[in-house]
Formats: structure tokens, sequence, C-alpha cells
């Protein structure tokens, strides 16, 4: 792993490109983490990768996105004071109380009064922890739920979009071999885009079914893994695939469940494009 | 009327993260313009989904919100760590991976060249686009999948049916290129 005693430039490079694997990256990351040497290494090779996002195509977020986000800024900083606000109060009262029973031992019975309002004060402040975090749960899972139905209303769009398009391709999946079963594609290679559906089988326990794009030249594209939730709408995947990719055909293979980067099963559906 | 060292792009990153950790929402909405288009562009890239991208884009800021007092200017630069956490969260997010926690602390980014202004910004989208462009495609694909699909170099193998050294060979030189331009 190591040249003597600090990582090698190559490893430095391969680890902040993030093309190490877990177990590798996490061993480097260990070592950089106790050898200053390594971390500022490390830390410039991360620095001069980092600067390919100039390389993406540039988008501004929606101003929408903006507001939300400081609102939801201005929500945390209420929530801390409010739970800041009664342990000022509480702190001061009780260095008062302090005082004015030490200046006069006649004013004792005023902790009567005192340290029962200092407990109902924790019990009403124990009650509106409570109650907030309560709050900020459905704050949260309500938030999860708006992305959950903005991420729908896009799929939903960009299906639209794509059966709407005049240079979009239909492609039926007749079975392969012994297989039973049937499908259809619908291809966009100016959007990059697939949707399909196939009517097959169950597949055997630990198996899935994944779609390929078959280029003229060069190693299939994955197109996605046909499991449920796995960009599904209803009983339809749709997949990004990289643009203008020469599609030769389209297949379905049965794979490990999860899929897999290549091919490796057996053909169950396959259609010419 | 702006006065000295509160307008736009005079204000310095840790200047304004200095605020931030007073909590200083004007600050925040600041560092928020400056650089929430490369964020949400760089988690775009890699999610191919607007929704998942504006969410890794609130992460991110919600945590220099929340830690900015923990940020050493001496790891680092601001803008670098994030694009790197950008980077980070949405590969996790694509590749089903854990989150990222004590990103923070443990990595350092150094930036070699200044991306505060926007001016520098739009300099650096001329260089590293021509950068990119210019490479030879075996590069270009194997530091892509690396770094916007956070392939290893196993699975890039796997994927272009290249040895496991030549995948490693062309990210290599293809990042000594990039180096070479920008340095």
């Amino acid at each position: 792993m190591t040249n003597g005693e600090h990582i090698r430039e190559e490893e430095l490079e391969l680890l902040a490109a993030g093309a190490l694997t877990d177990d590798e990256a996490a061993a480097l990351q260990a070592h950089a983490s106790g050898c200053e040497e390594c971390a500022l290494k490390l830390a410039q090779s991360r620095g001069d990768v980092a600067l390919l996002t100039f390389a993406t195509k540039q988008e501004r977020p929606a101003g929408t996105v903006k507001a939300e986000f400081m609102a939801r800024i201005r929500a945390s900083r209420e929530r801390e004071e409010h739970f800041a606000w009664p342990l000022r109060r509480r702190t001061s009262n009780a260095s008062e109380a302090a005082e004015y029973v030490t200046g006069d031992k006649t004013v004792n019975w005023l902790n009567w009064v005192l340290v029962p309002a200092a407990v109902a004060l924790a019990v009403v402040s124990l009650a509106l922890s409570w109650q907030n975090r309560r709050v900020s749960q459905a704050l949260e899972k309500q938030r999860h739920a708006t992305q959950a139905l903005l991420n729908e209303r896009e799929e939903t769009n960009k299906l639209v979009g794509l059966l709407a398009a005049g240079d979009t391709i239909t492609v039926k999946l007749a079975p392969a071999a012994e297989t039973v079963g049937s499908g259809v594609v619908k291809y966009n290679g100016r959007m990059g885009m697939v949707v399909y559906s196939a009517q097959l089988p169950a597949p055997p326990a630990g198996k899935s079914y994944q779609m390929w794009l078959v280029r003229a030249n060069g190693a299939p594209i994955n197109a996605g893994v046909m499991e449920k939730g796995a960009h599904a709408i209803g009983p339809v995947w749709m997949a990004e695939v990289p643009a203008n990719a020469e599609a030769k055909a389209f297949a379905v293979t049965l794979e490990p469940a999860g899929g897999v980067p290549q091919p490796t099963g057996p053909k169950v559906l396959i259609g010419a494009s | 009327m702006a006065t000295a060292g509160t307008s736009g792009e005079a204000r310095s990153d840790w200047s304004l993260l200095a605020r931030i950790a007073q909590k200083d929402e004007e600050a925040l909405s600041a560092l928020y313009d400056r650089y929430s288009g490369l964020v949400f562009s760089t988690a775009k890239r890699i999610l191919h989904r607007t929704g998942e991208a504006e969410e890794i884009l609130q992460d991110v800021f919600y945590q220099i919100w929340e830690t900015a007092e923990r940020f050493d200017p001496e790891r680092g630069s601001l803008a670098g760590w994030l694009l790197v956490a950008a980077r980070n969260r949405a590969i996790s997010k694509l590749r089903g991976k854990r989150e990222w926690a004590g990103e923070l602390d443990e990595n350092g980014v150094t930036l070699s060249v200044e991306i505060e202004s926007r001016a520098a910004q739009n300099l650096l989208l001329d260089r590293v686009r021509g950068v990119m462009e210019n490479l030879p495609e075996g590069q270009r694909e194997a530091l892509e999948c690396a770094y916007f699909e956070g392939m290893s170099h196993t699975e890039i193998a796997q994927k272009t049916g290249q040895p496991l050294g030549t995948v490693k060979t062309r990210i290599r030189s293809a990042l000594e290129r990039l180096k070479k331009v920008l340095g």
C-alpha cells in the first residue's frame, strides 16, 4: 500500500478520483488521518479532482430552493432560541434567589415557592421539548414525502416527454431460447432515455431481470434492474443511458438480484432496433 | 449602498464563514449565492434528478450552518470542501452507500486556483472543459466513471473490458493533464 512510510502518489490520485474500492479507500484514509504529509498531498489531489465540477453543465437551482432552505434555517434558529430562553431565565432566577436568601435569612420561606416553581418550569420545558421533537419529526416526514412527490412528477414528465417525442423508437422484445414472455421498449437516443415494460414469470429467488442496451460497438449499457421500486412507475421502468448510444438491440437477461455491471446470465428477451 | 467588507464577492469565504459561525443568515445567503450553482450542478451531474440534487444542495449548506465553527482555514479551501462534499453525498445516494459523516474533520481539500469570484469560475469552466474535450476517449471515460459515477477501478475495467492496469493509467494520465493545465 505504501512506499515506506507514505502513500504512493498514484494511490493518492486514485483515492482522490474516487476510483478505489471502499476497503482500499478506507485503509489509505486511515493512514492519511494520522500522517500530516499524506493528508496534505491528499487534500491537494482532492482539490485538483474537485475542479472536474467545472466540466459539468452548469445549472442554477430554482429560486424556491433557496427560499425553502432559508426558511429551514430560520425554523432551526427559532427552535434553538425557544429552548435557550427558559434555560437562561431559570439560571437567572436561581442566582437571584441565592443572593436573596444569603442576604436575609428571614426570607427562607421563598424556597418553598421557588423550588416548586423551578420544578414546574422544568416539567413544562420537558413537555415543550417532547412536543417540539414530535413537530420536527412530522415536518421532516412531510419534507421527505414532498420530495418523493417531486421526484415522481419529474419522472412522469420525462416519461411523457419521451413518449411524445417524434424521434422515439419502439422495439418489441421476443422470448430468447426456451423462455416465455414479451416486452416493449421505447428508446430515444437524443434524450438518452429508455422506457420499458415486460411480461415475464417471477424470477427465481436471488435473481433479477436486467435490461441492456446492446450497442453496435462496445460493451452493452446497463438500462436498469426490473425490480419493484427501482426507477419504476407502476409496471413501467425508466432508465437514463448515455445520449446518442447506437442501439443495435435491447435484451433482458437473468442476473443476480440487484443487477451486475455487465451481463453474465442467460438472455430472456431480445429485440433488434 | 453596500459598505466595505459587506458587498457581494468582496467578502472572502472565510469572513463569511466566521459570520455564519455567529449565526448570520445574510452571510449564509451570500455563500449560498456564490456556490449553490456549482454544488447543485455537481449533484445533478451525478444523480440526474433535480429533486435529489436540490436535497444534496440543501444538506451541504445546512451542514455549513450547523458546524461553521469547526472549519479550519489551515486544513484547506471551503469552496473545495463544498465541491467534494456535494460529490461524495451524491455518490453515496447514487450507490446506496453510507453517509459521509465526519468528512468535515477528516478530509481537507486544497484548491490550486481561486474560485470565489464569478469571473474566476467562468474562466475555469472554459479551461476544464477544454481539458476534458481534448482527452483521449478512454481517459475521459475512465475519469468520469470514477468521479461522477463512483465506480472503482475494478468496476471500470469490467465495464470497459480493459485491463485493470490500463484503467488506472488512464485515470492518472487524465488527472496529470488536468493538473498541468490548471497549474
